[in-house]
C-alpha cells in the first residue's frame, strides 16, 4: 500500500514538477521569515539581557528615582542597609558624559567598588591589572568599545600613565585619564566605572544617589520584601525586581516582533494557499483515476490519506528547506545588519544566533501543518467523489448533499462574521497585542472570498441576459456558474489584491501623516541637540551675545520619567512655549485647554493617551524632581518619535517647581538675510562642542528615508502576494479547462475554432480577475483601514488619518487584470491542444 | 461465485424500480452475458454487485465464503472488491501515470500480495495476454486494443472471483474485440472465477455460457 501511495505521489510530482516546486518553495519561505525572524530576536534579546545583567549585576531588589531629575535620598540607604534581611547594598550613580569633543556620549556609572565587588562583578576593572594598583584613584574604566572609538589608551604597566581626558556634562567638566579597562562588560556597551564619590562630586546628585541594588540574605523571600517595601517608599522612587528589566526590553519590542511574526504567517499562509489550488486540481485531475482505485479496492480512507500525504511530502522538504534557509538568512542577517530588524530596540551589537531543537521543530511543524492544511479539503473532497459517476462524468465539485448545507453556511454564518468584525475591531488589546484586530483582518479576507459567487452572480447575471459574441457568452455562463475552480482562483487574487492594497494604503497614510507631522514639530530651520547630555554652557552664552545671528532661539531639556514601572520611561520635555498657545509648536489632535494659573499643565503625545488612558482637562500625578506633582492635562498631541510616551511641560513651570532647566536641544530661527552666517556660527559651534547641528529639511529628509527604508520589506511581501495571486489563477484555470475538457471538445465539435477557444478562457481569466480585484480591493480597504485604526494604535501607539493612495492602488490593480489574463493565455494553450476527437471518444 | 436474490434498485427520484427482486447467480467457472437495451439498468446491476452504488434490497453473495456485499460497509466493500472482484470498462482505464507493469501491479498491492511475486505473476500473465515485454512502457504509447488487454491483466492478476465487464469492447473495432473477448473467456475459465459480462453484441453473447437479458419486466 505505502508502495502505492509513493508510485501516486512520484507521478503527480514528475507530472506537475512547476506547480509542486512552487508550493514547496512558498512553505520554505514562510518557515525561513518566521524562523529567521525568531532566531534573530532570540538572539538580539539575549544579547541585550546578558548585557544588561554584566552591568546591573544580579541584585535581588532596585530602588530607583521615577524621573531623571530625582535620586534615592542618602537617609534611605541607610535605612534599607539596617534593614535585617539586607544583606548588602549597593548604591549605584549612572549619568551621561562626553570624553573630550567624542560626539556620541556615554554611560558613566559610578560604584561602590566594596559592594560591586559582590553584585556587579562585571564592572570591576582588570584584576592586577596596570593602574589598579590605586583603586578608583580619580581615574576612569573605559569598555572596550569605548576605547575604541575615542582612540584613548589604557596604561601598561608602569612605563606609561593612562591617556588624559576629560568627562564633560553641561557645566561640569573632570579633567581626569583612563586607569584601566572594562574587560567583562559586553564589547559592544559603551561604559565608563569610577568611584561613586568621585563621580558625584563632579556631577551630582549631591543628597542620593540615583540607584539602589540590594541582595537579600539567604532564606529571606525577596518578592514579600519587595512587597512590604514598596509600599514604605516615597511617591518618587520605584522598586523593581531586576529580571523586570530583561522583561521591559522583550515587552516594549514585542508588539514589533509579533507584527513581524504575523507577516511571516502571511507567507506560510500563502504557501498552504499553493498547497490548495495545487492539490485541489490535482485531485480534480485524477477524479477519473482515484475511483478507479477505488473500483479495485482501494479503501476509502486511503483516498483521503493520499492526497493529505502529497500535502506532507511537499511540506515536509519545504520545512526542512525552510529552515536551513532561515538559519543562513538569520545568520546573514545578523552579522551585516546586527541584532535590529528595523524596530529601532536593538541598534548595537552583532548577537549570535543560536539554533535549539525546540523552535526548529515548532517552525518544521508549523510548515508541515500548513501544508497539511491547505490538502485537507481536497482531500476531503476526494474521498467523498462518487466511485460510479467520477469514473463516468469525471470531477464532482462537491457531495450532492452539501447544497443545503452550504445555503445555511451562506445564510447564518456569514451574516454573523460580518457582524463580528465592528466587534473585534472594538476590543481592546489583549495584553499590548492588537489580537482582536488580527482577527479581525481574517475576517474580513474570509467574507471577501465568501462573496466571490454572489458578486459573480450580481456583476454578470445581467450581462448573461444580453446579446454576447459566442466566447464570450461561454465565459460569462461558466463563471456564473461560479464552478469551484473559479472560485479558488478568484479567492487567491481576492486575498493577495487584499493583502497589497491594505498594504500600500497603510503605508501610504503613515508616510502622509508622517510628513504633516514633521511639518508641525519642525517649525524652525535649524536644530542643535547634544543627545541627552545638557548642551555647554559657553554654547548657550554665545547665543546670548548680540553677534549671533538669529532672531529667535527655542530651548528644550530631555529627561524622562517613569509612570509606569514595567514599561521603558517616557520622554519629560521641558520647553520654550507659549503656555497660553501650545498648539503653535506642537500637533494637537483634539482640544487644547488654556492653562490655569496656579495648575501646572502639561501636554501629552498620543501613546500616553493609549496607554495611561488619559485626556484633556484630567489630572495626572507626575513623578518629578523626586516628588509626585499634581499636573493638568492640557490636551494630546501626536508624536511618531516616542513610542512610549512623552510628557511636554513649559519651562517656566519646571523652574517654578524648582526644576533646573538645562537645555539639551535648541531650536533656531537665523535672522532675515543672515541665513549663511547662521550656518556657519552653527558649523563653528558643533564642532567645537561635539554637538550636532542639522537643518530641519535635513532632519524631514533622513526621517522619510528612514520610514521608505524600514517599509521597503513590504512592497516584496505585495509582489510576492501578487504573484502568488497570479499564479493560483493560470494554475487553477488550467486544471478547469483540464476538467471541462469533454464542454470543450464538444464546442470545437460544434464549430468553435481554436482561436474561439482561446478567447472564451482567456476572457474567463479577465471576469474571474475583475471579480477578484474588485473584492480584493473592498476587502483591502478594510483591512487597511483595520490596520491604521486599529493595529497601529494598540500595537504601537501611532494613530494616523486613512488615506487611500489611488494613484498606486489603480496602476497595480490594471497591472494585474493585464498580467490575470496573460496567466489566461497559459490556460487556454492547453484548451487549444486538447486532442477533441480522443476526448469525445470518452477514452482518457 | 455470485449469488444474488431479490435485489431492487431504484434510483433516488426515480417514479419506477428500475430492477426488482432480481435473482440469478454464476457459478465458478461460469460466463454470463447480460444483455438488454440502453437505459435498462445494466451498468447500475454492475454497480451494485461490485458495492460502488447502493441498492435498495436484496442479498449479494460472493466467493466461497458468501459474504453479502450489500450488509458491509464502504471499507468492507472495498477490501472485498480488492479481494474477490476484478472489473474491466469500456472505457479502459489504465492510469496514464504507471506503467503497464506497475498498473497491473495495483491489485497485488491492494491485497498486500509478498512483492517479490508480482514480478512472475505479471510476467505471466503479460505473455498470456499477449504483450511479452510490455511492463515498462507507458499506457499512452498503447493502442485500445493494447490498453483493454493491460485492463483484463489488472482484473486477473490477483486471482478474482468474479470478473465484472461492462461493455469491455464497446471501443474496439469488430475484430479486435473478438480477440479481446476469447482472451478473457480464456482466462477466467482456466482461472475458474465467474464472470458477468455486458454486452451488445449478440455474437459476443454467444460465446457465452448463458445469456441473461435485462428488462424494465425483469430478468430472462
Ligand atoms: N445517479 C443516477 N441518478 C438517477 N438516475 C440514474 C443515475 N445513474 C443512472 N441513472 C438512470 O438509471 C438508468 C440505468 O442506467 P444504466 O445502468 O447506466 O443503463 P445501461 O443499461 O445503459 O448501462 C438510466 O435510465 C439512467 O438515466
Ligand atoms: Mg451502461
Amino acid at each position: 500500500m505505502t508502495r502505492l501511495a509513493w508510485w501516486l505521489v512520484r507521478a503527480q510530482f514528475l507530472s506537475r514538477r512547476t506547480a509542486t516546486a512552487l508550493s514547496m518553495l512558498a512553505i520554505a519561505l514562510g518557515v525561513a521569515l518566521g524562523y529567521a525572524i525568531h532566531l534573530i530576536n532570540a538572539a538580539a534579546l539575549a544579547d541585550f539581557s546578558q548585557a544588561m545583567q554584566g552591568i546591573q549585576g544580579e541584585p535581588d531588589a532596585v530602588i530607583v528615582a521615577r524621573d531623571s531629575a530625582g535620586h534615592v535620598p542618602h537617609a534611605l540607604i541607610d535605612e534599607v542597609a539596617r534593614d535585617e534581611a539586607v544583606a548588602l547594598v549597593a548604591p549605584v550613580i549612572e549619568t551621561r558624559v562626553r570624553l573630550g569633543r567624542e560626539a556620541n556620549a556615554a554611560r558613566l556609572i559610578g560604584i561602590d567598588l566594596f559592594s560591586a565587588a559582590v553584585l556587579m562583578p562585571a564592572l570591576l576593572p582588570r584584576e592586577g591589572g596596570a593602574g589598579s594598583g590605586g583603586l578608583f584613584d580619580g581615574g576612569l574604566y573605559a569598555s572596550q568599545a569605548l576605547l575604541e572609538s575615542t582612540g584613548l589608551r589604557v596604561p601598561e604597566g608602569t612605563q606609561s600613565a593612562g591617556a588624559d581626558t576629560t568627562a564633560i556634562r553641561g557645566e561640569s567638566r573632570w579633567e581626569t585619564r583612563i586607569a584601566g579597562d572594562l574587560p567583562a562588560v559586553a564589547a559592544t556597551e559603551r561604559v565608563l566605572v569610577a568611584d561613586i564619590a568621585w563621580v558625584q562630586a563632579r556631577f551630582g546628585p549631591r543628597q542620593g544617589v540615583s540607584e539602589l541594588r540590594v541582595r537579600l540574605m539567604p532564606g529571606v523571600r525577596a518578592e514579600a520584601w519587595r512587597a512590604a517595601w514598596a509600599k514604605r517608599l516615597p511617591p518618587g522612587l520605584d522598586l523593581r525586581a531586576a529580571a523586570d528589566n530583561a522583561a521591559r526590553i522583550s515587552n516594549i519590542s514585542r508588539a514589533y516582533r509579533v507584527n513581524l511574526n504575523v507577516l511571516a504567517l502571511v507567507a506560510l499562509l500563502t504557501g498552504a494557499f499553493l498547497v490548495f489550488a495545487t492539490q485541489l486540481t490535482a485531485v480534480a485531475q485524477r477524479s477519473t483515476q482515484f475511483a478507479l482505485l477505488g473500483v479495485l479496492g482501494l479503501p476509502p480512507r486511503m483516498r483521503l490519506l493520499q492526497v493529505l500525504f502529497e500535502g506532507l511530502a511537499i511540506g515536509l522538504p519545504g520545512s526542512a528547506i525552510g529552515l536551513a534557509l532561515g538559519y543562513a538568512l538569520a545568520a546573514a542577517f545578523t552579522r551585516v545588519m546586527g541584532g535590529d530588524l528595523g524596530g529601532g530596540f536593538f541598534v548595537a551589537g552583532t548577537p549570535t544566533v543560536v539554533p535549539e531543537a525546540l523552535p526548529a521543530l515548532g517552525f518544521f511543524l508549523l510548515g508541515c501543518g500548513a501544508s497539511l492544511m491547505g490538502a485537507l479539503y481536497p482531500a476531503w473532497l476526494n474521498r467523498v467523489q462518487p466511485l460510479a459517476q467520477a469514473l463516468k462524468t469525471g470531477f464532482a465539485q462537491g457531495p450532492a448533499d452539501s447544497i443545503g448545507h452550504r445555503a445555511m453556511i451562506r445564510r447564518i454564518a456569514l451574516p454573523a462574521i460580518i457582524a463580528s468584525i465592528p466587534l473585534l475591531t472594538a476590543l481592546p488589546a489583549i495584553d499590548g497585542l492588537p489580537l482582536a484586530g488580527y482577527a479581525a483582518i481574517a475576517m474580513v479576507l474570509v467574507v471577501g472570498i465568501a462573496a466571490a459567487p454572489l458578486a459573480t452572480r450580481v456583476a454578470f447575471g445581467a450581462a448573461a441576459k444580453t446579446d454576447l459574441a459566442a466566447p464570450l457568452r461561454i465565459a460569462v455562463q461558466n463563471v456564473i456558474q461560479a464552478p469551484l475552480m473559479a472560485q479558488v482562483a478568484a479567492s487567491g487574487l481576492i486575498v493577495s489584491f487584499a493583502l497589497t492594497v491594505s498594504m500600500v494604503t497603510m503605508v501610504a497614510s503613515f508616510r502622509t501623516a508622517l510628513d504633516q507631522w514633521l511639518d508641525a514639530v519642525l517649525p524652525a530651520p535649524h536644530y542643535m541637540r547634544s543627545k541627552g547630555l545638557p548642551l555647554p554652557a559657553e554654547l548657550l552664552a554665545a547665543l546670548d551675545l548680540p553677534d549671533a545671528p538669529f532672531a529667535r532661539v527655542e530651548r528644550m531639556a530631555t529627561g524622562s520619567l517613569s509612570l509606569d514601572s514595567r514599561r521603558p520611561p517616557a520622554a519629560l520635555l521641558v520647553r520654550e512655549i507659549d503656555r497660553a498657545d501650545p498648539g503653535t509648536r506642537l500637533p494637537f489632535t483634539g482640544p487644547v485647554l488654556a492653562a490655569r494659573d496656579g495648575a501646572v499643565t502639561v501636554w501629552v503625545s498620543e501613546a500616553l493617551q493609549e496607554m495611561q488612558g488619559l485626556g484633556a482637562g484630567q489630572t495626572l500625578r507626575l513623578p518629578l524632581l523626586g516628588r509626585e506633582i499634581e499636573v493638568v492635562v492640557g490636551g494630546v498631541w501626536r508624536d511618531y518619535a516616542r513610542q512610549f510616551g512623552a510628557v511636554v511641560m513649559a519651562a517656566e513651570d519646571y523652574r517654578a517647581l524648582g526644576g533646573r532647566f538645562e537645555a539639551t536641544d535648541l531650536a533656531l530661527w537665523p535672522r532675515a538675510g543672515a541665513e549663511e552666517a547662521a550656518r556657519r556660527w552653527l558649523a563653528g559651534q558643533a564642532a567645537r562642542h561635539g554637538v550636532e547641528s542639522v537643518p530641519s529639511d535635513e532632519i524631514r529628509r533622513i526621517s522619510l528615508s528612514i520610514f521608505d527604508q524600514s517599509f521597503a520589506v513590504t512592497h516584496a511581501l505585495e509582489a510576492a502576494a501578487m504573484l502568488i495571486g497570479l499564479f493560483g489563477l493560470a494554475v487553477t484555470l488550467a486544471a478547469s479547462v483540464w476538467l471541462r475538457a469533454r464542454e470543450l471538445a464538444t464546442l470545437a465539435a460544434l464549430g468553435f475554432s481554436r482561436a474561439m477557444l482561446a478567447r472564451a478562457v482567456v476572457f474567463e481569466g479577465a471576469l474571474i480577475a475583475l471579480i477578484g480585484l474588485t473584492l480584493g480591493l473592498v476587502s483591502g480597504l478594510a483591512v487597511g483601514a483595520i490596520l491604521t485604526e486599529v493595529v497601529n494604535p494598540q500595537a504601537f501607539h501611532w494613530r494616523m488619518p486613512l488615506r487611500v493612495p489611488w494613484a498606486q492602488v489603480v496602476p497595480i490593480a490594471l497591472a494585474t487584470l493585464v498580467a490575470g489574463m496573460l496567466a489566461s493565455r497559459f490556460a487556454a494553450r492547453q484548451a487549444t491542444r486538447l486532442p477533441a476527437a480522443q476526448v469525445l471518444a470518452g477514452a482518457q | 461465485m455470485l449469488s444474488v436474490t431479490g435485489l431492487t434498485k431504484r434510483h433516488p427520484g426515480a417514479s419506477r424500480a428500475l430492477f426488482n427482486a432480481l435473482r440469478f447467480a454464476v457459478g465458478a467457472g461460469e460466463v454470463v452475458a447480460l444483455v438488454g437495451e440502453s437505459g435498462v439498468g445494466k451498468s447500475t446491476l454492475l454497480n451494485c454487485i461490485a458495492g460502488l452504488e447502493d441498492a435498495d434490497a436484496g442479498e449479494i453473495r460472493i466467493g466461497p465464503d458468501a459474504l453479502d456485499m450489500h450488509r458491509l460497509d464502504e471499507a468492507a466493500r472495498a477490501s472485498l472488491r480488492a479481494a474477490r472482484i476484478g472489473f474491466v470498462f469500456q472505457a479502459f482505464h489504465v492510469l496514464p501515470t504507471l506503467s503497464v507493469a506497475q498498473n497491473i501491479a495495483v491489485p497485488l498491492l491492494l491485497n498486500r500480495v509478498p512483492s517479490t511475486e508480482h514480478a512472475p505473476r505479471i510476467e505471466a500473465l503479460l505473455r498470456r495476454v499477449g504483450l511479452d515485454g510490455f511492463g515498462p512502457r507507458w499506457p499512452a504509447s498503447l493502442s485500445g486494443g493494447e490498453l483493454q488487454r493491460v485492463a483484463i491483466a489488472r482484473a486477473l492478476v490477483h486471482r478474482p472471483a468474479l470478473i465484472l465487464a461492462d461493455e469491455p469492447t464497446g471501443n474496439l473495432d469488430p475484430r479486435i474485440a473478438g480477440e479481446v473477448l476469447s482472451l478473457l473467456l480464456e482466462q477466467v475459465r482456466e482461472e475458474h472465477a465467474g464472470a458477468l459480462i455486458v454486452t451488445h453484441s449478440r455474437h459476443i453473447a454467444e460465446c457465452c455460457d448463458r445469456i441473461l437479458e435485462l428488462s424494465p419486466e425483469g430478468l430472462r
